[in-house]
């Protein structure tokens, strides 16, 4: 079985920070995405399943409608597998409920007045963000016992809280560590990836312009997200 | 040195946890190990970086990044 841990927003600098070795595994490094206009996060997921750059074609539906991609299982290397199992990743079957519910909150929190309100939101938002991790947690070890050759499984928290938590270390360091554990139970060929980073803009978040990737069996260098499709494909073929 | 101590209350699933983890280690007691991870958590966080706290200008800021992102309109 070949797995695939895709977090969103996994930050480099934060890997090395809070020392998580299971998540760094043998090779490790950043990803070129300069190709792309913005760190965008359907446009990067979009671009890692179908190994092209889909900048153009996902921002050509507008911000609203990019979110509601769904591309078919053929459209991706997924298809090249037997038995794939794909967990919540954007762009191909993620929870649209869960993630415009998301969205729905960050609008709310700037539009909030005072800090009392925004720190209620703030509230529900992680909570809500925590709450969905950990079921994205239980499926994926399920997942990871059962019966595929592919697995993936997409965990957004990093993203999500990260954007209005992002300083806050200790919270931070506490999804890092989670990630760092799930990653220490995988026993399979193994690759964590992410879509981009993440930066300090006081106690928020931004995407940074690179993401991270680690094997446990060849140093890939400073590979493009659309570089995975072939080099997962490669990794199949040996196995 | 005499501490003080106080009872803090946490969900049993984990202290069966923590009674199986130590069984092969040098901890005497899940206090014991409690104690040693919260203090390795609190000096962690000590030497980073300090928190940071909220400003109207980083919320216009990161306000604005989420929209270029595509996250807000």
């Amino acid at each position: 079985m070949i797995v695939v841990l895709a977090i969103d927003a996994l930050e480099y600098d934060l890997v090395e920070a809070f020392g998580c070795d299971n998540l760094k595994q043998k090779f490790y490094g950043k990803t070129d995405i300069s190709e792309f206009s913005e760190p965008r996060t359907m446009v990067l997921w979009n671009s890692f399943m179908t190994g092209e750059n889909r900048e153009k074609e996902v921002l050509a539906l507008g911000d609203k409608e990019m979110w509601n991609i769904k591309l078919d299982i053929k459209d991706t290397f997924f298809a090249r597998f037997e038995n794939p199992k794909i967990l919540d990743l954007p762009g191909f079957n993620y929870d649209k409920e869960q993630h415009e519910l998301e969205r729905g909150m960050l609008k709310e929190f700037f539009t909030a007045v005072g800090d009392e309100e925004k720190a209620e939101i703030r509230k529900k938002y992680n909570s809500h963000a925590f709450e969905h991790h950990r079921r994205i947690k239980k499926e994926f070890a399920d997942a990871l016992s059962g019966d595929y050759d592919f697995v993936l499984g997409y965990f957004s928290a990093a993203d999500v809280i990260g954007h209005l938590n992002f300083g806050n270390r200790a919270l931070m360091k506490m999804i890092y560590r989670d990630m760092d554990e799930i990653a220490a139970g995988i026993d399979d060929t193994l690759i964590v990836l992410s879509d981009h980073g993440m930066e300090r803009i006081g106690m928020f978040g931004d995407h940074s312009d690179h993401g991270f990737w680690s094997t446990g069996f060849k140093d890939l260098g400073n590979p493009r997200i659309t570089d995975f499709a072939g080099i997962i494909m490669e990794i199949s073929e040996v196995e | 040195m005499n501490e003080e101590y106080g009872e803090i209350r946490i969900p049993t699933r984990l202290i069966e946890e923590i009674e199986e983890r130590i069984k092969q280690t040098e901890f005497e007691s899940v206090e014991e190990y409690v104690t040693f991870v919260l203090e390795e958590v609190i000096k962690d966080v000590d030497e980073e970086e300090p928190e940071e706290v909220f400003s109207e200008e980083d919320e216009a800021k990161v306000k604005e990044r989420l929209r270029a992102l595509g996250y807000l309109d």
